[in-house]
């Protein structure tokens, strides 16, 4: 719940990078469409499954012509994706800004950027399970493949590299620590999994899981040199 | 290394490189022995065995699970460990994993609806203690009153029960042969699960604070129920000190006595007044003020014995007759009658020596007046355990009587750490 809030007050970050200029009526505007496509769109993939929903009844949930949906994205794909990097974004945004995770060691730093990308998912965990299933088919705009989902990737891996550079310098690191950034996309996508099938309450098996496997994980990348 | 051991796995490859570690070093004993001649080998195998055996206790410390609670068990049948190691797993911790603050904040968010900061007029991120199952943090409440915030680790239950799972599996052998009952398992599954249910908990701590109030020295926390659910606790804040810092501070022979008494008469006031006990005996439970004042901690885990076995213990507490008598061996076998259990003449002469042996030499029955058991004295701890080990050889130990055996231990273990000098006789004839 209070991670949309979160997402909300960080919307002014425009991918994780820059402050952008207050936006003016216009673009305010259409920034209310957006997001009021994007969140009809993405009740209608909770409830009724991604493939069933069309754009028509996007744009008759969202109370506008289905024209005007195209203005805006031009399959329902290209929404979904739109919510990923959001996804991605103010998680990024919600690491690098909380000032009380500055000090914090690596493990705490991924720890929270995975958990802030699994709360803002949360809501949605019926469509996820159908977009994973999705992604996985290499002809699909929304699969690991296409352009945008490997840009996104690219600005993920990036900021995990920041962090590991930021936390350990680099003649402590495991020879293979190059390879880490990468690794844990794949990591993420393991724990994505793993939340999605977690059946315990408060999803609480997943807290753990994330705990141990990261200080594992940050362990290991340290053993280089010791 | 010990940061993967919360996985089944990960527990299985510990509890396997536990067994590796120490056949590695009876190999080493082995081998040792090719080259050593046989008076020799009798001295190495002393070093070996202490140094498998700290092993083991380092092992099944930071398995933070039931391992170390069976583990005892287990050592106590085996002689593996020696006493001194023993008796001080009976005051082990079941430790969790350290949370970080993010973690610390996702469990306080899930359990009360806000963050930490939200919901408290102060809290401090970094915990100043572990407990059981989780950590504890300084928090000030809205209302300003002073808290300690007990935060239990993510998905615990889960990992116990794997180990049980696991435990279950390849104790078959033992199970097989009645070395480890079926039921002893079940006892220390079912309270080792209570202990992960904080609202539980918070039930024991009411309890205990209403049946305590008699007695005077001892301080039992409040439960604020409005900052508590099943994984957080909150309490009000205790002070005093920890055993090694209240010995740190040199007290007085008279001051270690009148401590010694309270805890004696506490263990004995909650068996045979309350009917239940605070059965975790780990030091981080209690802390001693200067005016030898008890404050108790940590309820998770409170044994409530039945009707029947108090009855039998006030039978068998002091029992005036001859401990051989036909008298006292109805008092026995009335109870196990009584529990649906039967008691075999081995386990019966176990029980019989037990009595004599120990329980007689520490509260004689006719006591000379004033008398005074010294506990600083290291033999009747030995007697103790060697008793112990008997008897849990002639599997003559009920499961009703696990955990009250493991706080007793826990006692003796800072009575004798105290070095204190205890009315022992006086106190038990007081609450019979």
């Amino acid at each position: 719940m209070t991670a949309k809030k979160k997402a909300t007050s960080k919307q002014k970050l425009s991918r994780g990078a820059t402050v952008k200029r207050p936006l003016g009526r216009r673009a305010q505007n259409k920034a209310a469409i957006r997001k009021r496509i994007v969140t009809a769109a993405l009740s209608l993939f909770q409830t009724k499954g991604f493939d069933a929903t069309t754009t028509k009844a996007i744009a008759r949930k969202a109370g506008i012509a289905e024209g005007t949906v195209f203005n805006y994205f031009r399959t329902k794909e290209d929404i979904a994706l739109h919510f990923f990097e959001q996804e991605v974004d103010q998680a990024i945004a919600s690491v690098r800004e909380n000032p009380r995770l500055r000090k914090a060691p690596l493990e705490e730093k991924l720890f929270a950027l995975v958990h802030s990308q699994l709360e803002f998912l949360a809501p949605y965990e019926k469509f996820i399970g159908a977009a994973f299933i999705h992604a996985l088919k290499p002809a699909s705009p929304l699969g690991i493949f296409s352009h945008r989902a490997q840009e996104l990737r690219h600005r993920y891996v990036g900021f995990v590299q920041e962090l590991m550079e930021g936390s350990l310098p680099v003649r402590k690191q495991n020879p293979l620590a190059f390879l880490a950034p990468d690794v844990f996309w794949i990591y993420y996508l393991g724990a994505l999994l793993y939340w999605l099938h977690d059946s315990s309450p408060g999803k609480q098996n997943t807290l753990a899981f994330l705990d141990r496997s990261l200080s594992i994980g940050v362990s290991v990348l340290k053993q280089g040199k010791r | 290394m010990s940061s993967q051991k919360n996985t089944t796995t990960g527990r299985a490859l510990s509890m396997a490189s536990m067994g590796a570690g120490i056949a590695g070093s009876y190999v080493g004993y082995l081998l040792q022995r090719a080259f050593l001649g046989e008076t020799k080998s009798k001295i190495k195998l002393k070093s070996t065995h202490t140094l498998a055996a700290r092993r083991m206790a380092n092992e099944m410390q930071a398995l933070r699970g039931p391992a170390m609670k069976l583990g005892q068990m287990l050592s106590l049948q085996t002689g593996v460990l020696p006493d001194e190691i023993l008796a001080e797993l009976a005051t082990l911790q079941m430790e969790a994993p350290g949370m970080h603050a993010s973690l610390v904040r996702v469990q306080v968010k899930q359990s009360l609806g806000g963050e930490p900061e939200e919901i408290f007029k102060q809290f401090t991120p970094e915990p100043f203690a572990a407990a059981s199952l989780g950590q504890v943090h300084h928090a000030v409440t809205r209302e300003g009153q002073p808290v300690a915030v007990k935060i239990q680790y993510p998905g615990i239950r889960r990992a116990i029960e794997n180990d049980f799972t696991l435990f279950r599996t390849f104790s078959k052998p033992a199970q097989a042969s009645g070395h480890i009952p079926k039921s002893a398992i079940d006892e220390i599954e079912e309270q080792i699960i209570a202990e992960t249910d904080y609202l539980r908990e918070a039930e024991n701590i009411d309890f205990l604070a209403d049946r305590l109030a008699p007695l005077s020295f001892v301080k039992v926390p409040r439960v604020l129920r409005e900052y508590s659910s099943d994984k957080v606790l909150t309490m009000s804040l205790m002070t005093g000190r920890h055993l090694e810092d209240f010995l740190a501070q040199r007290p007085s022979q008279k001051l270690r006595n009148q401590l010694g008494t309270h805890l004696f008469e506490l263990f004995y006031f909650q068996v045979l007044k309350i009917e239940a006990l605070h059965a975790d005996p780990h030091w981080g439970n209690y802390l001693f003020s200067d005016n030898a004042g008890v404050s108790l901690m940590d309820f998770g885990c409170v044994k409530y014995l039945s009707r029947e076995s108090v009855a039998y213990l006030r039978n068998a507490f002091l029992y005036p007759g001859a401990i051989d008598s036909a008298d006292f061996r109805r008092i026995l076998e009335t109870y196990y009658d009584q529990v649906g259990e039967k008691l075999l003449p081995a386990a019966r002469r176990a029980l019989v020596r037990f009595a004599e042996n120990f329980y007689r030499k520490v509260y004689p029955p006719e006591p000379e007046k004033r008398q005074l058991f010294d506990f600083g004295d290291a033999a009747f701890l030995h007697d103790y355990l060697r008793e112990s080990k008997n008897l849990l050889r002639t599997k003559g130990v009920l499961t009703e009587f696990i955990f009250m055996g493991r706080a007793e231990m826990g006692l003796y273990q800072t009575l004798h750490r105290l070095k204190a000098r205890v009315p022992t006789s006086e106190i038990v004839r007081k609450y019979l």
